[in-house]
């Protein structure tokens, strides 16, 4: 399995009136051909800023301050707007969090489908008419052909978020970046909605970039998970290591707080306070106000990244030799399906 | 449902123009008092300076044959069943039928006001386009800053610098009239004579209108769909022509529709500073000379263009913008 898209020492900032908001720090990882890597962390701590500067889809007062992105072996940080044009759909798609105000409310969706192939494809009307149809009925919308002409406002979420998917997938890239695609649907349609990528990641190989805040949604779908705070990656793994066996305070916060488990284990518990606003962070690590397991050097040096196994890293000075044996909770080391 | 919504299209269509119709009274009413009421004298309009030398006598005489002396509401009754029938009474100043004043005036009118009005609005949106594929880089700056510095220079004293410059200096074009005489159907000759009042007509217009439109597209920028037309690999330009411009449309329609009346007041405007021979100049005059007739008629003529332009400006939008809530029943009663 090669690599197909790999971000290495990346970090981006916003330039605003108050200050310079530094939005991803020095993120690092690699998605593989064909695989789902899942990142999660709670809303705010740049997950979307991240995908959509993949994508250079940033106001101008976004700046990549230092690292790259590779696709394909191809740093497509110094692409200029032109090539990045020829990417977008063709290499590397994106899925949007709501799917009631992605979609151009006035054109029916067949269009905006065929629009999409288009593009790319220099192919007539009916043959670009006849993928379409092809794309919506592999993202399930039944009866395609009537419905091809309709206006979004005739779908509901659910089934615009899967013509969204199509859009995405109608020139066969090679990466999804899936930014909160099932956020805004209701539990039963997430659940269908995330078999449905699964199919599709069998069906076509595609590697997906898969972001969420629900760790839950994500146990269901990922073969990884990076774990994100604060702009930062803390965290990463295989599903295995981040739910079984996971090392950072972080993540045992965002495991605790899943409803799943309180329903097993009686009590539901919320990580204290709030994500920072990455408007001049503090020295040492974000995360210490609300970690109880913070220690002294936590206030001063962010911890690098401790490599647990091949797989698996977590920066947290927890896991530095000289640092006091703390037992995780419990509730980590429980089995998922008991 | 379909068929429904058409019918309830005419439906509301055919209330509005009894709307139409009911407002064109109240138009005729208020316009008949007001033009009585003001002071002045129509005899004055009739004999011109003659009028000073009439005894009272001789004055009287020609009030009641004229049918001033009646009281207003037998006047404007006599008016209203003439107009049903299709007189419109005399010019006082021109001593023929007033509709016959206005009639070959009112085509020249159209020509120059149609022709400034699909300018202003194509242009328009061609500068609104250019200031949001541009937003916020130095070329949306100067279009900005020109467009508002032109927008309020005063009509009158453009037209001025424009025939002291291009009819009396360079003579490139006439300072007056809407064509040369014995040249009415010659169509080069007329646009000679247009395109220094079109000058003024787009120049005090363009800019108000094009503000207008380019700040729609800027707020249709912002709208999440753009994210997924730009992820597709479309263009800027694509998208603003294929997604922005087509979600503002509606919203030009109806400016379009109701700005009308504007555009025909510029027309008036252009008309009295080139002497353009046009129902605007004409106005101006039967006021000022209390013809009551020609003017009864040409405040007529406008209003009945306002009034039908927003009809027509709401029709068109709910067909165009299929998410215009389709009973009209207000949100606060659903
Ligand atoms: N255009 C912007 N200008 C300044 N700051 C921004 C902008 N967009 C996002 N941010 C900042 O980036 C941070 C990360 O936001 P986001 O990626 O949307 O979080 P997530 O998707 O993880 O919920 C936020 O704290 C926000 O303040
Ligand atoms: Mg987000």
């Amino acid at each position: 399995m090669g690599t197909i898209l790999e971000v290495k020492n990346y970090s981006l900032s916003f330039d605003t009136p108050e200050g310079e908001i530094e939005a991803v720090r020095d993120v690092n990882f690699s998605l593989n051909e064909g695989e789902i890597l899942a990142i999660v962390g709670e809303s705010g701590c740049g997950k979307t800023v991240l995908c959509k500067s993949l994508l250079k889809l940033l106001p101008r007062n976004a700046r990549v301050k230092s690292g790259k992105a590779e696709l394909c072996g191809e740093n497509i940080t110094a692409f200029s707007e032109r090539r990045m044009r020829q990417l977008r759909g063709k290499q590397i798609s994106m899925v949007f969090q709501d799917p009631l105000t992605t979609l151009n409310p006035t054109i029916p969706i067949g269009k905006q489908i065929t629009e999409s192939i288009r593009q790319h494809q220099k192919i007539s009307h009916n043959k670009a008419k006849a993928h379409a149809l092809e794309l919506l009925e592999l993202v399930g919308i039944d009866h395609a052909a009537d419905r091809f002409n309709l206006q979004p406002h005739f779908f509901s979420g659910g089934m615009r978020q899967r013509c969204v998917l199509a859009i995405a997938l109608a020139s066969h890239p090679k990466v999804l970046l899936a930014d909160e695609p099932t956020t805004a649907l209701d539990v039963t349609v997430q659940a269908k909605m995330l078999d449905l990528l699964l199919s599709i990641r069998k069906r076509t190989g595609i590697a997906i970039l898969f972001v969420s805040h629900d760790l839950g949604v994500v146990a269901r779908i990922a073969d990884r998970v990076a774990v994100m705070y604060a702009g930062k990656i803390v965290e990463i793994g295989t599903a295995n290591e981040i739910f079984y066996d996971s090392r950072h305070p972080y993540t045992w916060g965002l495991l605790g707080a899943q409803p799943a488990l309180a329903m097993k284990t009686g009590e539901l518990h919320s990580i204290p306070g709030m994500p920072p606003v990455l408007l001049n962070p503090p020295p040492g690590d974000t995360f210490a106000v609300r970690n109880k397991y913070a220690l002294a050097i936590d206030y001063e040096e962010a911890p690098p990244m401790f490599q647990i196994s091949p797989t698996h890293f977590a920066a947290t000075w927890l896991l530095d030799p000289r640092a006091p044996h703390i037992d995780p909770p419990i509730f980590t080391k429980r089995r998922r399906e008991e | 449902m379909i068929e429904n919504r058409k019918t309830q299209l005419l439906k509301k269509t055919g209330l509005r123009l009894l709307g139409f119709l009911f407002t064109m009274l109240i138009l005729s009413i208020v316009v008949f008092c007001f033009a009585r009421w003001a002071p002045g004298d129509p005899l004055q309009s009739f004999y011109g300076d003659a009028v000073e030398s009439m005894t009272s006598e001789e004055l009287g005489a020609a009030r009641s044959r004229l049918g001033l002396d009646a009281p207003l509401h037998v006047q404007y009754a006599k008016w209203v069943t003439n107009a049903l029938g299709g007189n419109f009474g005399l010019s006082l100043k021109y001593k023929k039928a007033a509709m016959d004043v206005v009639t070959p005036l009112i085509g020249n009118t159209l020509i120059l006001g149609v022709t400034a009005y699909l300018l202003v609005f194509a242009l328009a949106t061609l500068l609104a386009v250019t200031c949001a594929l541009h937003e916020d880089t130095w070329l949306d700056h100067i279009i900005c800053k020109i467009g508002t510095g032109i927008y309020y220079l005063p009509p009158f004293w453009l037209g001025v610098v424009l025939v002291l410059i291009f009819s009396i200096h360079l003579r490139w074009f006439p300072s007056s009239g809407a064509y040369d005489i014995g040249k009415a159907g010659d169509i080069l000759n007329r646009i000679r004579h247009m395109i220094l009042p079109l000058i003024v007509m787009i120049v005090s217009h363009l800019w108000y209108y094009a503000y207008m439109i380019r700040n729609k597209l800027l707020d249709e920028l912002r709208q999440d769909y753009v994210f997924l037309a730009k992820e597709k690999g479309l263009t800027k330009r694509q998208i603003v022509w294929r997604h922005c411009l087509r979600n503002v449309a509606p919203t030009i329609v109806s400016i379009m529709a109701i700005s009308i009346p504007h555009v025909l007041s510029g027309t008036y405007i252009a008309e009295s500073v080139f002497n353009y021979p046009g129902i605007g100049a004409l106005s101006i005059e039967s006021a000022k000379y209390h013809d009551y007739n020609l003017l009864m008629i040409l405040v007529l003529i406008a209003g009945a263009l306002v009034v039908l332009s927003s009809i027509a400006a709401q029709t068109i939008n709910e067909i165009i913008d299929p998410r215009m809530k389709e009973t009209g029943v207000s949100a606060w009663q659903r």
